[in-house]
């Protein structure tokens, strides 16, 4: 098990891509990965709450499983590499303080409804006004304009709009979708990509922009160009479950195993080949592959001109094979013999697994007020600069007078903000 | 503003979605993007559903060309010197080079980072892979369908009591790119400050386990495995997709989000105040998960004989979240799409006027633009090598008469 040792070489004093980069985080659920990869490249990314704390802070469950606002696991999780500050934006000296800070960050990101920001005198053009070089974010369903603007969103109405939900799930219920909000995470990536385009533009213009992400939109790039595909094709697309539609027919794709399942394909091409030869090979050292297979010639093989029949028929070996062998077996098989096979890893296998024991990949984090807790390090290294986790996400206020020190609003007054409500 | 990467060059070696779409959001801001491709092992992309008798043969893959718009093709054969020399030279003189080929593949041409950044002390280079360029499992072969397998994701998506499905399109296909592009611009802004380049090592299933740290940490603080489980949530009844009355004899679906108790009173006058929604064992959170089954086949009942634009647009309307769900197709007559100028046109030499897709973000002082269809394999190799590269027409030539460009 990696020690927090880890967590250690993150803290490393390598330069951070983004640093010297100050953010102002307003959002909600759906916007918080956004802040949180920024802050892995080195920002420093204050989320700014409302005093009572983000309702994500009350989200169940909780880590211990006591109802506590410092122990959400969903706050927990996409709010590391984050200051926490709490600040009432309704009221006028909440605003004023919200202003202050804006005028000397270089970003602000919210995922309020659109308007909403500017209702309360801190919208993109009051604050273009006093700070023209900063980038505004707004991540929302559908975008700031537009006949839907005004529509509600979220993970699974955007999905429904997007292609994606359609063409996921079997064939015989309805569309389904993924049990944790993906839409949330490809938008999160996609703001920080538009936030990091609109930093460059900076450095080119000196003046900073608005960058308008919408979450029904990121979600139509999940379908990997088929949507566009469809003027072309005519496929509307289509659930076809654990299967994968081919020309003529489906073919299986996950495959029950002794103890869970596994992702394999038995399409063709030059890529794929070699590991299906080895896959029949690796069969037949367990009197698995029957003749037919093992003299089959993959160098014609084409699962778009086949039958269903011969999909079938093809199939029924790869799938009695598998159901004899565990998940760990047939994966460790697919590393040493460069098979084009995947188990279906649950958290209890990703947080066993050796490749990311070798990577260091997961860091625990010291917390002095929660103890210490494993989560998914670095999203990618690199040899010059530090990636990754820089602290445990923020508990309620817990810099509110640090960061309210760094626009010099003293201990006294801030004092009397708290006595108020203002934060 | 001038577009905000002209004048920027990008090397492209490798195929698929997981490297190719990230260099679209350069291209598409007015990058040079050059892929580097061959016959002798062109992008699967060229071969998805090739058949014999596919027009166009490997230029005339829909795949390909959705994919890749915006990019010039240069074809080198990497198995022969003066192939991999041409490369080098590419590569030595690009601003960022960008490859998902699997770890080792680089080097085995003398194209990787340690060898290029010799010459090139602040070379920018991505490498992006299913595992990542170290570690015991590195070599293991495969595509976006086992990213998200190895990633958690087909684990979380499907019914509880069948087989786990896997998001349509290989998720880790979709989150690796916008995980580049987000890498490259951040180091190239690190670059334009400091004068230092990097190495860059993408693991997509890292990337993706990363999207679900949710999961991972509902594991490793209270043992939780979070599974598969339909459309429901965890937090809110009912959340679910409801079947519609068909049309052109096809199934139509809307989905429906409650997250509260306000949210649930406006759905029950939007249906009009039915018995059954009124009974107060349904008024709270609690209770409607409790009675999750019960709810949404009552709902379904309703939404079984609406259109489901309409529902969906009636209850909108009311206040509360709902959206029809749309098929490809749909997403072309989708307004808000359109709005946006989500899907704009190119002409294909081999495929005529078709759309490619443009990224999710709207700035207000630079927008995408797409100036090129998807290259054909090789397009550009001369415009390349003699125009940009500024390589002479004699060795220009040779190389091509060599066979050096296939």
């Amino acid at each position: 098990m990696p020690a927090a040792a880890s967590f250690a070489n993150d803290m490393a004093p390598l330069p951070r891509n983004l640093d010297h980069t100050r953010v102002l985080d307003l959002t909600s659920e759906p916007g918080f990965f956004a802040g949180k990869l920024l802050g892995d490249l080195g920002a420093d990314v204050v989320k700014i709450e409302p005093p009572g704390g983000d309702p994500a802070r009350r989200r169940a469950p909780f880590w211990g499983g006591a109802n506590d606002p410092e122990r959400s696991i969903l706050w927990l999780a996409l709010n590391t590499s984050k200051r926490g500050l709490t600040l009432d934006l309704d009221r006028p000296r909440g605003r004023d303080l919200f202003l202050a800070l804006a005028a000397r960050a270089d970003v602000v990101i919210e995922s309020e409804p659109p308007g909403r920001m500017s209702a309360r005198g801190i919208g993109y053009e009051e604050l273009h006004a006093r700070n023209p070089r900063l980038i505004h974010c707004a991540i929302t369903p559908f975008g700031q304009a537009g006949p839907y603007a005004g529509w509600r969103g979220s993970d699974l109405t955007v999905a429904a709009m997007s292609g994606n939900l359609y063409a996921t799930g079997d064939p015989d219920r309805a569309p389904v979708r993924c049990s944790l909000p993906v839409a949330y995470y490809h938008g999160g990536i996609e703001a920080a990509v538009g936030i990091t385009f609109g930093l460059l533009a900076r450095e080119q213009t000196g003046v900073g922009q608005h960058v308008d992400v919408a979450l029904q939109q990121a979600m139509v790039m999940p379908n990997i160009g088929t949507a566009a595909m469809f003027k072309m094709t005519g496929n509307r697309g289509g659930r076809a479950g654990a299967f994968m539609r081919q020309e003529r027919a489906v073919a299986r794709e996950i495959w029950p195993c002794r103890d869970g399942f596994v992702s394999f394909a038995l399409r063709g091409g030059p890529a794929r080949i070699p590991g299906l030869v080895a896959m029949v090979s690796y069969m037949d050292e367990h009197g698995m592959a029957p003749a037919w297979l093992k003299t089959k010639d993959w160098k014609v093989h084409n699962l778009n001109i086949l039958s269903q029949a011969e999909i079938d028929e093809l199939s029924q070996p790869f799938a009695d094979f598998f159901a004899t062998k565990p998940m760990a077996e047939l994966y460790a098989a697919a590393c040493q013999r460069s098979l084009m096979l995947a188990p279906i890893y649950t958290a209890r296998e990703i947080t066993a697994s050796e490749q990311l024991a070798a990577r260091e990949f997961f860091v625990d984090l010291d917390d002095a007020g929660r103890g210490r807790l494993r989560y998914p390090g670095a999203f990618a290294r690199s040899n010059k600069t530090a990636i990754g986790i820089t602290r445990p996400a923020p508990r309620l206020g817990e810099h509110t007078a640090e960061v309210l020190g760094e626009i010099g609003v003293a201990g006294v007054e801030i004092a009397r903000l708290r006595a108020e409500g203002v934060v | 503003m001038s577009e905000l990467f002209a004048g920027t060059t990008v090397l492209e070696f490798g195929g698929g979605a997981a490297g190719p779409v990230a260099t679209r959001y350069f291209a598409d801001h007015g990058a040079t993007v050059i892929r580097v491709e061959s016959r002798q092992r062109p992008d699967f992309l060229r071969l998805l559903r090739l058949t014999p008798t596919s027009t166009g043969g490997l230029d005339g893959a829909h795949h390909f060309a959705v994919l890749n718009a915006n990019k010039l093709s240069i074809a080198l054969n990497l198995s022969r010197p003066e192939g991999v020399a041409v490369a080098r030279r590419l590569a030595l003189w690009a601003d960022v080079v960008a490859e998902n080929f699997a770890p080792g593949a680089m080097a085995k041409w003398g194209l990787d980072y340690a060898s290029l950044v010799r010459e090139r002390p602040d070379l920018l280079m991505i490498s992006t892979c299913l595992n990542g360029q170290t570690g015991p499992e590195r070599h293991y072969p495969g595509f976006g369908g086992q990213g998200s397998a190895l990633a958690g994701f087909n684990h979380l998506t499907g019914w509880p009591d069948r087989e786990p499905v896997g998001p349509f399109g290989t998720i880790t296909d979709s989150l690796s790119p916008r995980f580049a592009a987000l890498l490259l611009a951040s180091a190239m802004l690190h670059r334009q400050r400091t004068g230092e380049g990097q190495h860059i090592d993408l693991a997509q299933v890292e990337g993706g386990i990363v999207c679900l740290t949710e999961s991972i940490v509902s594991y490793t603080a209270n043992r939780d495995i979070l599974t598969r489980a339909g459309n429901r949530s965890r937090h809110a009844a009912p959340h679910g997709v409801f079947r519609c009355a068909d049309r052109d004899g096809k199934e139509r679906w809307v989905a429906i989000a409650i997250h509260d108790d306000d949210d649930w009173r406006r759905l029950v006058r939007a249906l009009g105040e039915p018995a059954w929604a009124n009974d107060p064992a349904l008024a709270t959170t609690a209770g409607r998960l409790a009675h999750a089954d019960d709810v949404e086949h009552a709902l379904e009942e309703w939404t079984r004989t609406r259109k489901a634009d309409a529902v969906a647009a009636e209850l909108q309307t009311a206040g509360v979240e709902a959206a029809p769900v749309e098929d490809f197709g749909d997403l072309h007559e989708d307004a808000q799409l359109a709005h946006r100028q989500h899907f704009r046109e190119v002409e294909h030499a081999v495929l005529g006027r078709h759309p490619v897709e443009s990224h999710a973000m709207r700035f207000s002082e630079m927008a995408p633009t797409m100036r090129l269809p998807a290259p054909r394999l090789g397009e550009h190799t001369e415009h390349v090598l003699t125009s940009l590269l500024g390589m002479d027409r004699a060795e220009y030539e040779r190389l091509r008469d060599a066979g050096v460009f296939e």
